[in-house]
């Protein structure tokens, strides 16, 4: 079982997530050229080793949320951003 | 229309045999079990939607991950409420068959109070929504009750990470699932509450699960009943 930590519910079962994948920033509409949103919308760096990614607590409190996993160990730790957050 | 007529179902089949509480269509079989599974549907049950740091969130006094039973504000007539911080700047509330309407107005009544009156430039975005007859809602009790639900879900349920009173959403039997500490003259006891459509379901693996622990289902009954019985199935 992997356990992905939860800013709001604690450390829980990655069966309750939704796993959204890496975060990348939505190029603007009006001006991104046709490659930019192929490239937004379907090229993935896919690394192997730690990276960062978004989840959403689906079965929980319905919250999105980053983590940092490594690929190759499953190892997750919470993403800095949520570092002190509750729980 | 008396109160012997129904005119509500849970999704839940009663056991029989079926009787009528409060307008439900309820099981009326009674069980001396040590674990118990109640259907507790026919409470009333509000959802509260707000902004975790705004007024209503100060006024409700819950947080989320807590329960409070309380009789003051919520409620004029004095039956017991328990506000539940079901989820980050979302609550629900349980109340006696029959309530909701009052429950939503006191709800609503309550940020008027604060000043917050719908419409006004500074007013808080608050939903507050009757979900009594879409939600089930069910009670297990029990010593055992930790041991069973444990085999449904893979959240720790001892005592210190989850104490009475206190509140948590997860996947039990894999739904998504509210599951509310709230325990009776010291038994475990705790509320379940997930989608009108997957009620029978839960209910039904929660009586599978629990063959071995003796799990028995025990029927609903009206809070000034529970106290002559003793025993535990709704407030």
């Amino acid at each position: 079982m992997m356990l992905i930590p939860c800013p709001w519910c604690g450390p829980r079962d990655a069966a309750e997530f939704a796993y959204l994948g890496e975060p990348a920033p939505r190029p603007d509409p009006t001006a991104a050229s046709p490659e930019q949103w192929r490239g937004y919308l379907y090229l993935r760096h896919n690394v192997a080793g730690p990276g960062t990614e978004r989840w959403y607590h689906r079965m929980g409190c319905r919250r999105h949320l980053l983590v940092e996993r490594d690929t190759t160990t499953n190892e997750v730790r919470p993403h800095r951003s949520h570092v002190g957050d509750e729980s | 229309m008396d109160d012997t007529t129904p005119v509500a179902r849970s999704a839940i089949s009663p056991a029989p045999p079926e009787i009528v509480v409060a307008c439900w269509a309820v099981s009326g079989r009674r069980s001396t079990g040590a674990l118990t599974l109640t259907d507790a549907s026919p409470l009333a049950k509000v959802a509260v939607r707000a902004d975790p740091d705004g007024e209503l969130a100060q006024a409700l006094g819950v947080r989320f991950g807590r329960t409070s039973r309380r009789t003051d504000a919520l409620d004029s007539v004095g039956t017991d409420v328990l506000v539940v911080g079901s989820g980050p700047g979302e609550w629900l509330a349980l109340g006696a068959p029959g309530r909701q309407l009052a429950l939503t107005e006191q709800l609503r009544g309550l940020l008027e109070r604060r000043g917050r009156v719908s419409g006004a430039a500074s007013a808080e975005l608050v939903t507050v929504v009757d979900l009594t007859h879409g939600r089930a809602l069910m009670r297990l009790t029990g010593p055992a009750a930790a041991e069973l639900l444990g085999r449904e879900c893979a959240v720790d349920l001892t005592d210190a990470a989850c104490p009475d009173g206190s509140a948590l959403r997860t996947a039990v039997a894999g739904l998504a699932t509210d599951v509310i500490r709230d325990d009776w003259d010291g038994t475990s006891s705790y509320l379940l509450h997930c989608e009108r459509s997957s009620g029978q379901y839960l209910f039904d693996s929660l009586l599978d699960a629990g063959t071995e622990l003796g799990v028995d289902v025990d029927g609903f009954t009206t809070p000034s009943a529970r106290d002559e019985r003793r025993t535990m199935y709704d407030f």
